[in-house]
């Protein structure tokens, strides 16, 4: 390690920063690695024996994928699927955030509320489904109730949460100022709430996507979780894999391009309430 | 005898680790400890100290110069040279005893005689009845009195510190300055202390040496000839020879801030 | 003082007075929903194929385990034990795939936490995995598996293993590298470093990860035993709801959220204050 000439330095080698943050950041690696596994994966299709059953190339799924956009199946299930995802997690933070709300600024209300609601939280919107459908049939009805019951909960939490972290004294001051009820949850309570709120619409909407696969999977309802499985069920594996890849990448674009900046953001301008 | 701690011509660059700028740290540094001599590096903030104590301790690759200790190339991090960091390093899911202990577990002591070194060490830095205290039952000075047992536990060749007491108050720095002159008084250990406090540094050390700001180059050697006995602030306060070597360093380190403060 | 407010104040001060109140009014609702129920039942509102009589969820349980031949047949899973070989089966899926995913996730976990170059390969994969949500696997794991107890176990495997990945990831990046400077100059090894610093620094964080895949797992396994199980609580409530046996999925339902609450309440969360309050530590990567 040591040498014993001082005057030696070592080569600088300076690089623009945009490359530096790729590097840093592991983007040739992840790009390395993605290409790694589709070559192993490539490899494995090809020693396998009966491929298309068992895993078929990643051509092989970029071609049946081709076939279902020509067909127009392809947007048609990725619409159905959004649709339900966005409408269930509208729905749920519509009704989680007043609720949580509530909850939070009333003690007596949060003790009579928070048993029975923690009781239902750990029924999993899955496992009540059975007896939806014994209600209400494989209809949509069925699925949105999923999707809701499974949304509602993490976002009425972490209101309750955030609510509860704001300090008193804010709300004692503007209550001092002569405020009503109402304006105290308009300034103080919803922007002070706010980086739990966004926290909790990501987990709630995060739920919400699983429920809208499993739920149209349960219920068959068309969509991508209905596509997989039923791809499964006509043996069809290449399909099969391409929604999944589907529902991945779709998960990822929605969470790093619209939850995470949001939250992010709120988090940013909002944060400072709590300190 | 061969002086415990050589430094010679040792340089040392690195990219900034956001920028990539090359940053120059150290620049032809020489420096010797002998043994049971404390010896405190002292400079102004950003002079490359740390750089210094990092490469020192072995956490830190260096290519230009040589470091030995006890005649032995640093190459990496050993239990030959015990370090005091600054922060509160002890792990925070031992207890006193085990935290003080750990060096010597590592070296694969048996737990008797291990038991009886630690209680020892105990002792010593006044830490009797909190053996079986996590750290967050403790005080900031107190950690900080476990880390530096835990160093002393270890017996090293030479104990490096990492300005151990700029994160407490006031009040307990000068009591654990104090103490640390007792214990060096005790057990003669071979020191080299890194701060940025000039009263420290004349307080504790047998020789100062001063650094010039980045690239950190070695300004200036100071010899202070005051026995250890003698070294109490209330004391030292008004001794003229403390005084005149403080005020000697002070000047130099004056010389190195940058005039817009810190760099 | 009278008896009855002597009776009060003991019984205030057995609970506490705060506990005694959360109890009150939080069995306000469950009181409520129960009598609603009975009400319905008595009424017939809604008719009982949609809520069945409580009495026949009891009785449910009776028939399904008609002829089990007691506590032995229970334990030897007798076929004869229908209701307590479901809930067997599912526990005995969660505590496989936990002895097989803890190591495994906590290893990969510390390894990837110690090594950029290892995260930087294992993180994309595990976020993808994520984004797969559990259930999306289970087409695919029938065709690799075939319907039954290997797919739903699949299943389990692949959302525990990710998720105690992850956060043994970020407990050991969130341990403070001056812990590990300072066993480096003690001179520890590489292991003194993974078993003193990493693991004991990393455990609150493996804990809660440990907390959220049994959450995450469970729902993950019910819809898996549904779609593509054989046996298990998912499989009996779904069976049960397609020959519109109600109160044979009520009961499932019912015992499938008892089995959380008691696993996450009395087994879970105490696990968890423990290793952060012994140890002082109340930083938590997020």
């Amino acid at each position: 390690m040591a040498t014993t000439s001082p005057s030696v330095e070592r080569p600088r080698v300076v690089r623009s920063a945009r490359w530096r943050r790729f590097t840093k950041g592991g983007g040739v690696e992840l790009l390395i690695m993605v290409l790694g596994i589709l070559a192993f994966w490539s490899f494995l299709s090809s020693v396998i024996p009966n491929p298309s059953r068992y895993l078929p190339a990643p051509l092989t799924v970029l071609f049946s994928s081709s076939d279902m956009l020509w067909k127009g199946l392809l947007p048609n299930y990725l619409g159905q699927t959004l649709f339900r995802l966005v409408l269930g997690s509208v729905l749920g933070l519509a009704i989680g955030i007043p609720f949580g709300i509530l909850l939070g600024l009333n003690r007596t209300v949060s003790d009579i509320f928070y048993p029975i609601l923690n009781f239902f939280q750990s029924i999993s919107g899955i496992a009540i489904l059975p007896i939806i459908v014994v209600w209400w049939g494989n209809s949509e009805k069925t699925v949105f109730t999923v999707i809701l019951y499974t949304a509602m909960f993490p976002i009425t939490f972490n209101v309750l949460a955030g609510v509860r972290s704001i300090p008193r004294i804010y709300v004692n001051m503007l209550r001092s100022l002569g405020a009503s009820r109402l304006q105290v949850v308009r300034d103080v309570i919803l922007p002070g709430a706010m980086p739990y709120i966004a926290t909790g619409a990501r987990l709630g909407i995060a739920f919400a996507w699983r429920a809208v696969i499993a739920g149209e999977m349960l219920v068959g309802k068309r969509g991508l979780g209905w596509m997989i499985f039923t791809a499964q069920d006509t043996d069809h594996t290449d399909e099969v894999i391409l929604g999944m890849v589907m529902i991945g990448v779709i998960w990822i674009l929605i969470d790093r391009f619209a939850l995470r900046p949001i939250e992010a953001d709120t988090i940013q301008r909002w944060g400072l309430v709590q300190r | 005898m061969p002086p415990k701690l050589v430094v010679q011509g040792l340089s040392h660059h690195y990219p900034d680790e956001y920028t990539g700028e090359d940053v120059h740290a150290l620049d032809n540094v020489s420096l010797d400890v002998d043994e049971g001599v404390f010896a405190a590096v002292v400079g102004p903030s950003g002079c490359g100290k740390t750089t210094l104590l990092n490469i020192l301790a072995g956490l830190l690759p260096y290519s230009v110069g040589h470091v030995k200790v006890d005649g032995i190339d640093v190459t990496g991090p050993g239990p030959d040279r015990g370090v005091v960091f600054q922060e509160h390093a002890i792990l925070p899911w031992r207890t006193v005893a085990r935290n003080i202990g750990h060096g010597l577990e590592i070296q694969g002591m048996a737990s008797e005689e291990r038991k009886k070194k630690v209680q020892e060490f105990v002792e010593l830095v006044n830490l009797t009845g909190f053996e079986d205290r996590y750290p967050h039952e403790l005080s900031g000075g107190m950690k900080q009195r476990v880390a530096l047992a835990r160093t002393l536990c270890a017996d090293p060749v030479i104990m490096l510190m990492d300005e151990p007491f700029a994160a407490v108050d006031a009040q307990t720095r000068i009591t654990l300055q104090e103490e640390l002159n007792r214990i060096t008084m005790a057990t003669k250990k071979t020191t080299l202390l890194i701060t940025h406090n000039v009263d420290e540094a004349a307080f504790l050390g047998d020789k100062c040496f001063v650094f010039t700001r980045r690239p950190g180059k070695l300004k200036a050697t100071i010899l202070i000839d005051i026995p250890r006995d003698r070294r109490v602030w209330k004391d030292l306060l008004h001794d003229p020879q403390f005084i005149e070597k403080r005020d000697e360093i002070l000047t130099l380190v004056r010389e190195e801030v940058s005039p817009h403060g810190d760099d | 003082m009278n008896p009855v407010q002597s009776l009060s104040i003991a019984v205030q001060k057995l609970f506490g007075r705060q506990r005694l109140r959360r109890i009150i009014l939080g069995s306000i609702p469950f009181i409520m929903l129960l009598s609603l129920w009975r009400m319905n039942t008595v009424n017939e509102w809604l008719p009982p194929v949609f809520i069945p009589p409580m009495a026949s969820i009891i009785e449910a349980i009776s028939i399904l385990q008609d002829e089990c031949t007691g506590i032995g047949g229970i334990l030897t899973m007798n076929p004869g034990c229908l209701f307590t070989n479901h809930v067997l089966s599912s526990l005995g899926r969660v505590g496989l795939a936990l002895i097989l995913g803890l190591p495994f996730g906590i290893a990969f976990g510390v390894l990837a936490g110690m090594n950029r170059r290892v995260s930087n390969v294992l993180e994309p994969i595990g976020v993808f995995a994520n984004a797969i949500s559990g259930i999306a696997w289970v087409p695919l794991a029938i065709v690799w598996f075939g319907i039954g107890a290997m797919t739903t176990l699949f299943i389990l495997l692949n959302t525990i293993f990710w998720l105690v990945f992850f956060n043994t990831l970020l407990g050991v990046r969130s341990v403070p590298s001056v812990l590990e400077n300072s066993v480096l100059t003690l001179g520890g090894s590489r292991w003194n470093i993974i078993t003193q610093v990493y693991f004991p620094g990393a455990l609150p964080s493996i804990v809660t990860g440990i907390r959220m895949s049994m959450g995450f797992g469970w729902r993950a396994l019910i819809a898996a035993e549904m779609i593509g199980g054989d046996s298990g609580l998912g499989f009996m409530i779904f069976v049960s709801a397609s020959e519109y046996k109600i109160e044979e999925v009520f009961l499932g339902v019912i015992v499938i959220a008892l089995i959380w609450m008691f696993t996450d309440r009395s087994i879970l969360v105490p696990i968890e204050k423990w290793t952060v309050q012994r140890w002082g530590m109340v930083w938590r990567p997020s």
